[in-house]
Formats: structure tokens, sequence, C-alpha cells
């Protein structure tokens, strides 16, 4: 396999293609950074959960252990390996592309792996996107404005108008959707896509955090190496 | 440290072990085609399983929003687009 370039332009690609989820996932990081001035965390607390975890859900659940008074460090531990369980699956699925490319630029990718880039990162390799630079650029275009919305989140959080109102808690899913719709190019692709739906709505059922999504996941991994 | 400290700690390097975890371990297992063929279908699967919940666990907003996205991205071909316009049905039938 030819090695894999890490380059300036390939992280600008990123950083372009990633500018799409800056109002996004700042929304999201006020959102966290309201609750965590609510729950009388200092600001350097705040932020270094945003710069270190660097997972909506995984913060919200420690500032929840946080703020019941349950700091049961293995509890906590074990709730957000839970809620980034996906992360495991994302990683596996970038290293027929990476897996040659420089280790420090990938590592460093990786740190800022987050769904919305991830899935960027997949269209874009799949549409020919060699460089590896690509994931660290559009991990970064998400990652300031996670931070920049903790800080506003956390100080003028009640002048913020609710995201909600304004749809952006959707436009994760909207992407998805539209990124799979895209995806589907024969009508033997809908097979994995009926499969995904029902093992996700299911695990919904049941369970929740990542694991209907790890679950989806699973099925169209399981799904794509039995065929044939 | 305190106990913040070490939480925070802790769960950082959790949420690094899950991001670098699947790629790293993915290096002692044969890239064989079927591997492959595997991984490269996973993104697909994955963009479903989050769309699916989200939309039978909303309402008719969420649904409205999925099938605008959906049939606008078969229409243009433009996932911007599609994201965009399926974000604004949810935001004017919310």
């Amino acid at each position: 396999m030819a090695p894999v370039g890490v380059t300036t332009a390939g992280m600008i690609r990123g950083f372009r293609a990633g500018a799409v989820l800056v109002l996004p996932v700042a929304a999201y990081g006020v959102a966290f950074g309201v609750l965590a001035a609510q729950a009388s965390l200092a600001i350097a607390q705040a932020l270094a959960m945003s710069v270190f975890i660097y997972s909506g859900s995984a913060q919200l659940a420690v500032v929840n252990a946080l703020s019941t008074g349950e700091t049961g460090l293995g509890a906590v531990v074990a709730t957000v390996l839970l809620l980034n369980a996906r992360y495991l699956l994302f990683g596996a699925a970038l290293r027929p592309w990476l897996g040659q490319a420089p280790a420090l630029p990938t590592y460093a990718g990786l740190f800022f792996m987050g769904d919305g880039n991830w899935m960027l990162s997949m269209k874009a390799h799949a549409e020919g996107e060699q460089d590896g630079g690509f994931l660290l650029g559009s991990g970064v275009a998400m990652f300031a404005p996670w931070i920049g919305g903790t800080v506003v989140g956390y100080y003028a959080g009640a002048l913020i108008p609710n995201p909600a109102a304004l749809g952006l808690d959707f436009l994760l899913i909207a992407f998805a959707a539209a990124m799979a719709a895209g995806m589907v190019k024969t009508r033997g692709d809908l097979v994995p896509v009926a499969i995904a739906a029902a093992v996700s709505i299911g695990a919904a059922s049941v369970t929740s955090g990542g694991w209907p999504v790890v679950a989806a996941g699973l099925a169209g991994l399981l799904y794509a190496a039995l065929k044939r | 440290m305190s106990d913040l400290t070490v939480l925070l700690v802790a769960t950082a390097i959790a949420a690094f072990l899950c991001r670098a975890g699947g790629f790293w371990f993915m290096r002692f297992v044969p890239l064989t085609p079927r591997v492959e063929r595997a991984l490269r279908a996973t993104p697909l699967a994955v963009m479903v399983g989050i769309a699916a919940p989200a939309v039978v666990r909303g309402g008719l907003a969420e649904a409205a929003g999925l099938a605008a996205a959906v049939v606008t991205m078969r229409l243009t071909g433009n996932d911007l687009v599609a994201a965009a316009v399926g974000v604004a049905a949810v935001a004017l039938l919310r």
C-alpha cells in the first residue's frame, strides 16, 4: 500500500469542510457552558473538560455526577467509555485509509475526532480524498467553536436563544440522513440501510447514549462481511 | 490532586482511549478484502443509526425534517443544502 501523506493543503481542505459544523457545535458548547456554570464549576474546570474530554455526552455525564455528589471514579469512567464506545468503531473504519499515514498527525486527528467531522472525512475519502490531514483539519474546525461555545455559555448562556428552537440540534441528524441518502447507489444498498435502521431503533428502545449507533455500525459491518 | 482533577484526568484518558483505540487495534487485524469491505460499510450504517432513532424519538417535525433532507439530497446531490433544508423544516414545524 502506498504511504498516505499528511499535508497542510489536506488540513485546510478538512478545515473548510468542517466549517459547516461550526454553528451547531458552538450551540452544543454553549449548552455545556451553561450547565457547567449552573453546576458551580470554575471556568478553568469547564474549559479543561471541553479541551480534554471533548465529548458533549461524556461531559454532561461528568457534570451530572458532580452535581449529584456521585463522584465514584469507576462509575464515571465507565459511563464515559460507554458513551464514547462508538469512537472505537469510527477509528477502526479509518484504518484502511490512514493505516499508512504518519502516526503523530493521525493520532492528533483522532484526538479531535467527533461524530460530524468523522462523517465528513469518511465521505471525503469515499469521494477520493487521500490526504490524512483532512481528519485533523476538520477536527480542529469543530474543536474551536466547541471551546468558544463553552466560554460563551459559561458567562452569557442566559442571553443566547434556545438552539433547539432554531433546529440546530437537528443538524447532525439531518446531515447523517443526507449523507446516508447520498451513499445509497444501488437497490442493494437499501438492505444494510433497513438493517441499520431496525437495529438502531430497536437498540434505542432498550438503551441510550452511543449504543444505538454502535449497534447499527456493527450490524452494517457484519452484513458487509457476511454477504456473498 | 483534588477529586475533581482526578476525575477529569481519568475521564480525559477514557475519552482518548475510545478515539484512538479502535484505530490502534486494527493494526493487528490483517486488512483482508473482507475486513476492508466490512469497515467501509460502517459509515452508511452509522449514519442511519444516528438518524433513525432520533426521528423515532422525535415527532412529526423530525420525521418531516428527515424526509426533507433525504428528498433534497436525492434531487440536488448536495448534502449541505439537504441538511439545511432538513433543519429549516424542523425549525418551522416546531
